[in-house]
């Protein structure tokens, strides 16, 4: 999958402020509402709270991929945000995350939505884009470092 | 047939002979299957050898008045009566229905490169060389433009890829460069031996496969019309076909959906005979026109049981029309013949692999997937037989053939699948490397079962298409672009064979399905851990 088609300006963000999981994921779904129109906050983010309470989605490495799926949406939604400070969120190594990667995909077609997982977990792989990531300074350089990164 | 038989008479006669077929296919089948680690097929052709006219089926016994069971009717054309044979042609039509449901023909156009230039290579090289040994062995015939040079030829080309994917699926192999590379060769195997069964039916039928006097344009104008109706067909059929379904999907009722669409093939076939084709042909584009459909699966499990009754049946009639007593004559030509269909397989599918990539190793496995020969081999032959173009003596050459590969094949894939990559040294990437097994160990068959019936839906969900390779395998091949992932089942538990980088993609996937799936036992849970159902239920018994 082509990440440029999913991942715009909008939809990169540094520096997010929440400082426990919640926070996170409400600012994580409030990005995506505000980039998307006419989208339901209260339907994604029981979508995304559902998929939570089965498993948490906090990786290793810092990284966390808060995702759900829900028909209120038509095509999928995805948002890669840094937050200012690292937060806990039941990773599988128990450390805290800053990387945090949401998609939010309609129910009957999860193609695109493993698609960019899976491309995005390959970056996220490596060690030296992570940290580039983590230093990024603003939007333009997080979106750069995927964009290139793929290449 | 009978002078004064009566109908009861005759009719008593077929279901003794069907009796005796299906016991004697079944428990060959099984003996073959399981002592001998064969293909049950050859079983089943075994046990018609046996049993046929031209063996047991000619002793006279006493409660049928002296008359033997498979006594040959005086004056026909076949060693075998004619509502049997009926009942062979019916299956030959399951056989290439199947057939047809099995191709996925979108799949197939999408990964088509290399695959078809191995399978065109193939069959190009076996029609020639089969059609060629038919000139150089046969003296009645002077071209390979003879009606039975033609048959040879077709009947050489066949390959049923079958066996091939049920040993590469134990082997963990299907979904390898080279497991790909056989599978895409083995559509475009059968498609064009169609047409071109269709073409030589055209030639032989307006009496102008000669000798002499090979009149191109007329074999052109007859290619033409062959072609025409196969592909005219198929385009109607691909785009009528969902249609057709999605109407009777509002019957609610999957076992008559089934059965319509069977009666539709047999529709066809009829029409295709009418238009001068053979009949299998019809069968086989009205499965192809149903693959794409998503109840393409659903037919196929629902028609198994009909599979199941006829196909061996097909089978052991085949084995009856075997008559030994003309084989000594035919030895030396069947051994040939045998021997060229390999070698063309060999090299006509062989070359090809070498230019696109693959190095010695790599060819030569990909041309021995392409070596074992099945019922499509025999249907063609029996055609033959039927049509008078072949005698006995080449009728048993080609079952001969079909014997031999299916004999020599499975063991040589398998040594030819040792060792390492198949791909020229310049170009042996990361594509070559080991692929990543992912396995799941469920706690019972039906569970099992029933999380693989999920997963495929999620693979489908996910822009995948999965398609059950071969009969009775439970082996998934799950496409999409140039990825392939198998996914089979053993006994209870699921393994997904994978390319190394889609193996984030997969595990993501199954990781969802499986907390799905937990949610959903949660949910019955619920209900159940009340008690309150079982309560309701057994309420008023006690």
């Amino acid at each position: 999958m082509n990440l440029k088609k999913v991942l715009t300006r909008d939809a990169v963000m540094i520096g997010l402020i929440g400082t426990s999981k919640n926070e996170i994921i409400k600012e994580l779904v409030g990005l995506i509402v505000k980039n998307g129109s006419d989208l339901d906050e209260k339907s994604l983010l029981k979508a995304v709270f559902d998929r939570e309470a089965q498993m948490s989605t906090g990786m290793k490495n810092g990284i966390a991929i808060p995702h759900g799926k829900t028909n209120d949406v038509s095509e999928l939604h995805a948002v890669i945000a840094v937050s200012a400070v690292p937060v806990d969120f039941e990773c599988l190594d128990k450390k805290p995350a800053r990387i945090f990667v949401m998609t939010i995909s309609p129910a009957s077609h999860t193609g695109p939505h493993l698609q960019f997982l899976a491309e995005v977990s390959g970056l996220l792989t490596r060690d030296d884009l992570r940290e580039k990531i983590l230093a990024a300074e603003n939007e333009d350089e997080l979106l750069k470092i995927f964009l290139q990164g793929q290449a | 047939m009978h002078e004064g038989a009566s109908l009861t008479h005759m009719m008593t006669v077929l279901v003794l002979q069907l009796a005796v077929i299906i016991l004697a296919a079944k428990s060959f089948g099984f003996i073959t299957s399981r002592f001998l680690k064969q293909s049950s097929v050859l079983g089943e052709l075994i046990a018609g050898m046996v049993i046929g006219p031209f063996a047991l089926g000619s002793i006279p016994l006493a409660f049928l008045g002296g008359q033997s069971l498979f006594a040959i009717p005086i004056g026909a054309d076949l060693p075998v009566s004619p509502e049997l044979y009926g009942f062979a042609t019916v299956a030959s039509i399951v056989l290439l229905f199947f057939s047809g449901l099995e191709t996925d023909l979108k799949t197939f156009l999408r990964f088509a490169g290399t695959g078809s230039i191995v399978g065109l290579g193939g069959v190009i090289a076996t029609f020639l060389l089969g059609a060629g040994s038919a000139v150089v062995f046969i003296p009645q015939v002077n071209s390979i433009m003879n009606p039975t040079a033609l048959f040879m030829g077709i009947i050489a080309t066949a390959t049923s890829v079958g066996i091939t994917a049920r040993i590469l699926s134990e082997r963990r192999k299907l979904s390898s460069p080279e497991g790909v590379t056989i599978l895409s060769a083995a559509v475009l195997d059968d498609v064009l031996g169609i047409v071109l069964l269709a073409v030589v039916i055209g030639l032989v039928r307006s009496g102008r496969g000669t000798d002499s006097d090979v009149d191109w344009g007329l074999i052109g104008r007859i290619a033409l019309k062959a072609f025409g109706f196969w592909i005219g067909s198929t385009v109607i059929g691909i785009i009528l076909a969902p249609r057709i379904t999605k109407g009777l999907k509002s019957l609610k009722d999957m076992g008559t959906l089934s059965m319509v669409t069977f009666g539709l093939a047999l529709m066809l076939a009829g029409l295709s005979e009418l238009a001068g084709l053979a009949m299998i042909i019809g069968a086989y584009v009205m499965g192809l026109a149903l693959s794409g459909t998503d109840v393409a699966e659903d037919i196929r499990h629902r028609l198994d049981g009909l599979y199941n009754f006829i196909v061996p049946i097909f089978f052991c009639v085949m084995g009856m029309l075997v008559d030994f007593s003309v084989l000594p004559k035919v030895l030396v030509y069947g051994l040939v013949y045998t021997f060229v269909g390999m070698f063309g397989k060999i090299v006509g599918c062989g070359v090809p692999a070498l230019t696109m990539g693959f190095n010695a190793r790599g060819a030569m496995r990909i041309s021995t997937g392409m070596l074992p020969r099945g019922e499509v081999t025999l249907i063609m032959a029996g055609l033959g037989l039927s049509s008078g173009v072949l005698d006995p003596g080449l009728f048993g050459v080609a079952v001969m053939s079909m014997f031999i590969s299916s004999l020599i094949a499975p063991p040589v894939l398998v040594k030819a699948f040792k060792g390492g990559s198949g791909f020229k040294k310049s170009l042996d990437t990361k594509k070559s490397e080991d692929l990543k097994s992912i396995s799941i160990d469920m706690p019972s068959v039906s569970l099992a079962d029933f999380v693989m019936t999920r997963l495929l839906t999620a693979f489908r969900q996910a822009d995948f298409f999965p398609r059950r390779v071969g009969h009775g395998n439970l082996v998934y091949a799950v496409q999409k672009d140039a990825v392939q992932i198998t996914l089979l089942r053993d006994g209870t538990t699921i393994t997904a064979n994978v390319p190394p980088d889609q193996e984030t993609f997969v595990r993501l996937l199954l990781t969802e399905e499986i907390l799905s799936l937990k949610e959903l036992f949660r949910s019955v849970e619920k209900v159940a851990g009340s008690d309150a159902m079982e309560r309701d239920m057994l309420g008023g018994l006690f």
